[in-house]
């Protein structure tokens, strides 16, 4: 079994909740905020900080937090990875000032995707601490550099996904694989759930290039949802929307189950592409019927 | 309001796409022309009833900065054409440009040619424009 897929034996241990939820879209929007290419360190006094490079988050630390990256690491590898192993590494890493997840993967203990999902678990658990914290960020220090590596490091819109997926992390995985499956170049999506745990869209899952301001995701998230609930008093059947603006650009949205999608695309051709690879989609699953008609011009 | 396809008010003969339009407000959501057939009202109020909750509804600035991510640009800050699908029925909200806060609504049966409506729909606009 591979890291990756074992990754979610080891869950955050914070539940998403509509509380939860709103304070994270704060912190999150206030990184978004920040100038374009902000490299540096985002302060909470003496609550934690979040390390950022070209305004992606690389590192977060909580004091409130007790997972720690390690065990993450160790647990998403079956067997566990041995500790002393491990902990030989981080005291070494600890000395040279190294980051650890790095020399994991140079030893070959960790691969790249599996020391990606643990950062990625490891952040948005601190992030959600620092959120819950209540505390609002002091101060910005920039830096020239964090010596980060830009592979491991996260969009607020993935990481906002990450969190969201708590709710049940199987359909968010599953929307993971539908978005990586349909989107198409010149493209990038998101998928979302109504639910108790957000009081509008519950973003579920984002695809890498989605690097979308979060209350901008959000708003054309709910702006999606309040389409297909309008659609529903006069064609409940409705699954396929796509909206067009400005000269070429366009949203393609979709539903499957209680599950929304929505693709962006750069181009009324890019939009084209991705209905119908929609119509691949419906003619293998029958999940949408409505695309596999659709051949009209873009 | 009249469906499309000539000749107008035809049957489903000369009106192959069984396809009906009218315009209709974008902030009342009411069908503006009143010698609609029953018929017709009936195939295309709940569309029409929904346009206030489609247009207007985004914060303004949302779509800009989309538009830039997409490395596109946005124009007018608010969606243009909408087509909605499903097994039953395609339906199609297109805003017309000379007419501002007025959208041609349109409906046909799932079974039509999107294209060949699509192409109704646009040739529709631009009468509509041109009255």
């Amino acid at each position: 079994m591979s890291v990756e897929r074992e990754s979610s034996r080891v869950l955050p241990s914070i539940p998403a909740s509509p509380g939860l939820i709103a304070s994270v879209l704060r912190l999150l929007a206030f990184v978004d905020d920040l100038p374009r290419g902000s490299t540096g360190m985002l302060k909470f006094g003496e609550m934690g900080l979040i390390l950022l490079e070209s305004r992606k988050i690389c590192w977060a630390v909580s004091r409130s937090m007790r997972l720690r990256l390690t065990d993450i690491l160790r647990n998403q590898s079956t067997p566990p990875l041995p500790r002393e192993a491990v902990e030989e590494i981080y005291r070494r890493c600890k000395g040279d000032g190294k980051p650890i997840g790095e020399a994991l993967v140079m030893s070959g203990l960790v691969t790249e995707a599996g020391l990606r999902v643990a950062l990625f678990k490891y952040n948005g658990e601190a992030i959600a601490h620092l959120a819950g914290s209540g505390m609002a960020p002091e101060t910005f220090v920039s830096h020239t550099r964090t010596g980060y590596d830009p592979k491991f490091s996260f969009s607020p819109c993935e990481v906002l996904a990450m969190l969201g997926s708590l709710d049940d992390p199987a359909r968010a995985l599953a929307a993971q694989i539908e978005l990586a499956n349909t989107l198409v170049p010149d493209s990038f999506g998101a998928a979302f759930v109504r639910s108790d745990a957000a009081a509008g869209a519950l973003v579920i899952a984002v695809d890498r290039a989605c690097d979308l301001p979060v209350v901008d995701l959000v708003e054309v998230c709910n702006w999606t949802a309040g389409l297909f609930d309008v659609a529903h008093t006069f064609d409940p059947e409705a699954s396929l929307a796509r909206a067009t603006w400005g000269g070429q650009l366009a949203l393609v949205a979709w539903r499957s189950k209680d599950v929304v999608y929505v693709g962006l695309c750069a181009s009324r051709a890019a939009a084209a592409r991705l209905l119908s690879r929609l119509e691949t989609s419906a003619k293998s699953s029958g999940v949408i019927a409505a695309a596999a008609r659709y051949g009209g011009p873009a | 309001m009249r469906p499309l396809g000539p000749p107008l008010g035809g049957g489903l003969e000369s009106n192959p796409l069984d396809l009906v339009c009218a315009p209709a407000s974008l902030r009342t959501g009411a069908l503006l022309d009143a010698a609609t057939s029953e018929r017709v009202r009936e195939r295309l109020q709940g569309l029409a009833a929904t346009l206030p909750d489609l247009f207007g509804t985004l914060e303004p600035t949302c779509l800009d900065r989309i538009a830039e991510r997409l490395g596109g640009e946005a124009g007018d800050a608010t969606f243009g054409e909408i087509l909605l699908l499903s097994d039953k029925s395609l339906h199609v909200i297109q805003p017309l440009p000379g007419r501002p806060g007025v959208a041609l609504v349109a409906e046909c049966p799932a079974s039509s040619s999107i294209g060949l409506v699509l192409s109704a729909i646009r040739a529709r606009v631009a009468e509509l424009g041109a009255e």
